[in-house]
């Protein structure tokens, strides 16, 4: 009985060793393949805090033989008009992060639950199919279009519902993925013969365990919309409507880039979406946890 | 119905109507800006089949996918599977890959092409002592150039897939397959992979596409240089619409580089799905 | 649950009442009584300038200036706002776009003022529909300061004639410890849209000349082809990139090494200020013109150049009469005012087109070709070359350049490119 119990306890003090060790590794690899992911960012760090004779002259070094340097900050800032460009930005990409999640989550569950419509089936085709419409072959029809028939271009209504009908077409296609596997329908029966409408029993039972997803749709959508260049270019023509990648376009010359702003900027716009990032991955923790003690 | 509508009504909208309206400018011969369309019929696709330019383009442009779209969910799968082993700290790990994608496609580039044509150069320079030249400066190392920043930049963005995957499979049954005698590796490739398949379907058919549409980064990276070698298809068919003003032609050739896109994304859709039904 | 259901929608019927919200305060942006007048400006060095002269103008005129850039293509960035209804009143684009925009989209200038003031105004059947905004031209940019230092004696531009005249002052310059003397931009711009067209804009007829080639003539042979290649692969040798090297050098290396005086010449253009006045450039810099054995036409006194950026003011029911009347005010102001002209010289740093401006330009190389065209010792660009020529001949020229083809092979891709060509732009 003892010596039985003795030998488990240092099996399962090896066993623990070894799993030490092993995480060990696994941190050293992680934290080499880190710090050479990081490592152009980092670049970018330095280079943003130094003149422009230096980022050409030296671009390696921290700080550069005319010291450290704000301008690059300041003068993006101020030529980018960086408050106002920003506060477009939020307006713009949580609205129509919001709205594709939710929109598409819904979609995607009826697509899922009634897989023999002809009408849902061709829905789904049709969004899987528009994934891969290279961009450039609907920029002008679409300017034509809602421009120069319709008239509705520059307007940030315009941009989110436009962000939302490109954007759903990926989002639908997660979330068709994501109830299939993780939604037993068995859970909806309950809650319909409980007496829940549909509505209910979508928001109630089926949404919660699509959190680890739609947290994952929200950020990949976020951050293209915060991103985008080419959308809002084409949509939001009046300067006080502009967003931050299209202000940032004016220091990207045809022949010369001045790419001090430009890192500069580039370090001033991601800082939110950076803070997005770390909230939302504590959700998709969180989301998977809850679902796991549900169940 | 209602939950279906909006999303269906904005997608239309937005995709579907102009796409149609796209469709037929490719039987006119617009130069992108003229006020009059004139009607050619199939000439442009005529054009588009004789552009050895654009032939080219599209082969390269799938040698670069290949081998991108492998790379990216190798590296992307074994780091979500690292960062979701339980180790100390995997939420900073997590949000440290990820960091690439926090750069704009454009914005990217130009850091990259900083980084290869200087940061580089120097470093090889102190190792080798004599200056090296930059690997933009050949064919065959744009094309790496291009590669190994796609890696870069995707391989966060998927792991974020699998992470979610890694996460949905229920690790009750991986405790249950290695008591059961599997190995890990036996438990991964036989309860773990197969338990993740939409993740896979996911992260290779965005690889794939992306790849194949590949525009912001080969222009601020490479801009096609050296000699026009690294010319990625969608950048030749913006280029034939907008800056050698044959809109028709490169509109036409984009439909031609949809259609190549849109099968290659049914095939493997569909070889996921076919799939599924068998585990 | 419950909760969790109202949370949800609470949240929806939020973002639903803030997107309309934003909806409604987007549409209403054309406030204000008096006229409102949008330049596009397709020259990034001056953006700011130009921001803060629609400022001061708007409120001394009147009118409300608001002025837009893009780093897209110039032809690209005009279709999607012709697409969209949404034309700038006055956009800034390159010569070959007023020739293909301008019968269609721009008004007739013809009776303007200043149009007798300039020679660089673009007129398309008989109406002047272009207004030159500067004068930029191509040719060597030499570093003064540089030269003395490793040669000991005062650098003098007009010395220098021949490609045998550069050849010996560039042993000089290695004899007093330059290296390589010389820095050659790679980009397929400077070798097949600046340097290349010379061997046409130096031609009696360039579109007969052209024509030629379309035909089949031999250019390999060709006089002015060959001076000036001779002239090229100098250049080349004394590259401080080589072989592929020379492909990957950043064009910002190059100005640098020149402000600094680590190289002595640069094959450019006057724009190339805003670039090397970031790197504490001395000012005793300049330009001159391409040495070459061959001397038809004068080339080697002459700079290659003209007019560079036009405006034209839209014709479309979009810009409404009063608009078009501002916006000529505007092109009126800028050429024949006294501020108007101190502007383009001394706060854009633009050389100016027009005659009557005589101001003095502060920067070295914009001195150089004011003095050209003082003399009138400009030759004339070319502007009719197709659109995909400088991307397809760089492409090619590259390969020249970094060594992998010869003279020759070059010459006969010239000579292929003109062949296959449909020739509707040329005239």
């Amino acid at each position: 009985m003892a010596t039985q119990s003795t030998t488990r306890k240092s099996d399962n003090d090896k066993a623990i060793i070894r799993q030490r060790i092993g995480h060990g590794l696994m941190i050293a690899v992680l934290a080499i393949l880190l710090v050479i992911f990081i490592w152009p960012f980092f670049m970018v760090l330095t280079n943003a805090f130094k003149s422009m004779s230096d980022i050409t002259g030296e671009p390696l070094s921290i700080v550069g033989s005319h010291g450290f340097t704000l301008n690059n900050f300041t003068s993006a800032m101020r030529k980018m008009h960086f408050w106002r460009v920003f506060g477009n930005s939020a307006l713009i990409t949580v609205s129509a992060t919001v709205l594709t999640v939710l929109v598409s989550a819904m979609a995607a569950y009826v697509i899922v639950r009634n897989p023999r419509w002809t009408a849902s089936k061709l829905t789904f085709a049709a969004m899987v199919a528009s994934m891969v419409i290279p961009f450039q072959v609907i920029m002008v029809p679409l300017v034509s279009v809602y421009g120069g028939y319709l008239g509705v271009l520059n307007s940030r209504l315009t941009l989110i519902l436009m962000h939302v009908g490109f954007s759903v077409s990926l989002a639908v296609f997660m979330f068709h993925g994501a109830i299939k596997t993780n939604v037993p329908i068995e859970l909806e029966e309950a809650a319909e013969i409980d007496g829940a409408s549909k509505w209910r029993t979508f928001w109630t039972v089926v949404f919660p365990l699509l959190k680890p997803t739609a947290a994952t749709v929200a950020i990949i959508d976020a951050m293209a919309f915060w991103n985008d260049y080419l959308l809002p270019s084409l949509v939001l023509t009046d300067k006080k409507i502009y967003t931050i990648p299209i202000a940032t376009q004016v220091f990207y010359g045809t022949y010369s880039t001045d790419i001090g702003l430009v890192m500069a900027a580039l370090l001033l716009a991601m800082l939110p979406i950076l803070i997005l990032y770390l909230a939302l991955q504590r959700f998709i923790v969180a989301g998977v946890t809850a679902g796991a003690v549900k169940g | 119905m209602m939950f279906a509508g909006p999303a269906t009504i904005l997608f239309c909208a937005v995709v579907v109507v102009p796409f149609i309206y796209g469709l037929y400018l490719t039987l006119t011969s617009w130069d992108g800006i003229a006020n009059n369309k004139p009607f050619v019929g199939l000439q442009n696709y005529r054009d588009a089949f004789a552009d050895t330019a654009y032939w080219s383009a599209l082969g390269r442009t799938a040698i670069y996918s290949v081998i991108s779209v492998v790379l990216v969910n190798v590296v992307a799968f074994f780091l979500a599977y690292l960062v979701t082993s339980g180790i100390k700290g995997q939420n900073f790990f997590r949000a440290g890959f990820f960091i690439p994608n926090l750069i704009g496609g454009i914005v990217l580039g130009y850091v990259w092409k900083f980084v290869f044509n200087r940061a580089f150069v120097a470093i090889g320079t102190a190792l080798t002592g004599h200056e090296g030249a930059s690997l933009l400066g050949t064919t065959n190392g744009a094309l790496f150039a291009l590669i190994l920043v796609s890696v870069w930049q995707y391989a966060g963005y998927m792991m974020l897939i699998y992470v979610a995957g890694f996460m949905g499979v229920d690790d009750s049954l991986k405790e249950a397959a290695l008591i059961d005698g599997c190995t890990n590796g036996q438990a991964m490739r036989n309860v773990v992979i197969p338990l993740m398949r939409s993740s896979f379907v996911q992260c290779i058919f965005l690889s794939t596409t992306r790849c194949f549409m590949v525009y912001d980064l080969n222009l601020s990276l490479t801009k096609g240089e050296p000699f026009n070698t690294s010319v990625m298809a969608a950048m030749h068919v913006y280029n034939k619409a907008f800056v050698y003003k044959n809109y028709g032609v490169g509109q036409a050739e984009a439909l031609i580089l949809f259609i190549i896109c849109a099968v290659i994304g049914m095939i493997q859709v569909y070889v996921g799905k076919k799939g599924e039904v068998e585990a | 649950m419950l909760k969790d259901w109202k949370r949800w929608t609470a949240a929806a019927a939020a973002t639903v009442l803030a997107v309309g919200m934003l909806g409604a305060c987007g549409s209403n942006s054309g406030s204000g009584d008096g006229t409102k007048i949008t330049i596009f400006n397709s020259k990034s060095e001056i953006q700011q300038q130009l921001e803060e002269l629609a400022e001061s103008y708007g409120e001394s005129h009147g009118v409300d200036v608001e002025v837009y850039y893009s780093s897209d293509t110039v032809a690209a960035h005009m279709a999607t706002k012709y697409a969209a209804n949404q034309p700038y009143t006055i956009s800034m684009v390159d010569a070959k776009d007023v020739y293909s925009l301008g019968a269609e989209h721009a008004i007739d200038l013809s009776g303007e003022k200043w149009v007798s003031e300039t020679d660089q105004a673009i007129s398309v059947d008989g109406k002047v529909l272009g207004f030159p905004v500067s004068v930029e031209a191509r040719g060597l940019i030499y570093n003064a300061d540089a030269i003395k230092k490793a040669t000991g004696k005062d650098f003098k531009p007009e010395s220098i004639k021949t490609t045998d005249d550069f050849k010996n002052l560039i042993s000089d310059l290695k004899a007093g410890g330059m290296e390589s003397p010389v820095g050659v931009m790679k980009e397929d711009w400077s070798l097949a849209a600046h340097y290349l067209p010379q061997v046409y804009e130096e031609q009696e007829d360039p579109a007969a000349f052209i024509k030629s080639l379309h035909d089949g003539a031999d250019l390999n042979s060709n006089a002015r082809w060959t001076s000036l290649m001779d002239t090229f692969d100098v250049l080349v040798e004394n590259n401080y990139a080589k072989g592929d090297k020379a492909i990957s050098a950043e064009r910002e290396v190059t100005e640098q090494k020149l402000a600094k005086g680590e190289i002595a010449f640069m094959f450019g253009g006057n724009w190339d200020w805003a670039v090397l006045n970031q790197y504490e450039p001395t000012k005793n810099m300049g330009m001159m013109p391409v040495p070459q054995n061959d001397n038809d036409m004068d080339v080697q006194n002459k700079l290659v150049g003209g007019g560079s950026k036009y405006f034209f003011i839209d014709n479309s029911k979009n810009t409404s009469e009063a608009q078009q009347k501002a916006a000529k005010d505007f092109l009126n102001w800028l050429s024949m005012d006294k501020e108007g002209q101190e502007w383009i010289v001394n706060t854009a740093h633009l050389v100016s087109p027009f005659k009557n401006n005589t101001l003095e330009v502060a920067d070295p190389l914009g001195k150089s070709v004011k003095e050209f065209a003082d003399k009138n010792m400009l030759i004339n660009n070319y502007n009719y070359l197709p659109d995909d020529h400088y991307s397809v001949l760089g492409a090619n020229f590259q390969k020249y350049l970094a060594g992998q083809e010869d003279r020759a092979a070059l010459a006969g891709q010239v000579v292929d490119y003109w062949k296959s060509n449909d020739m509707k732009t040329i005239q």
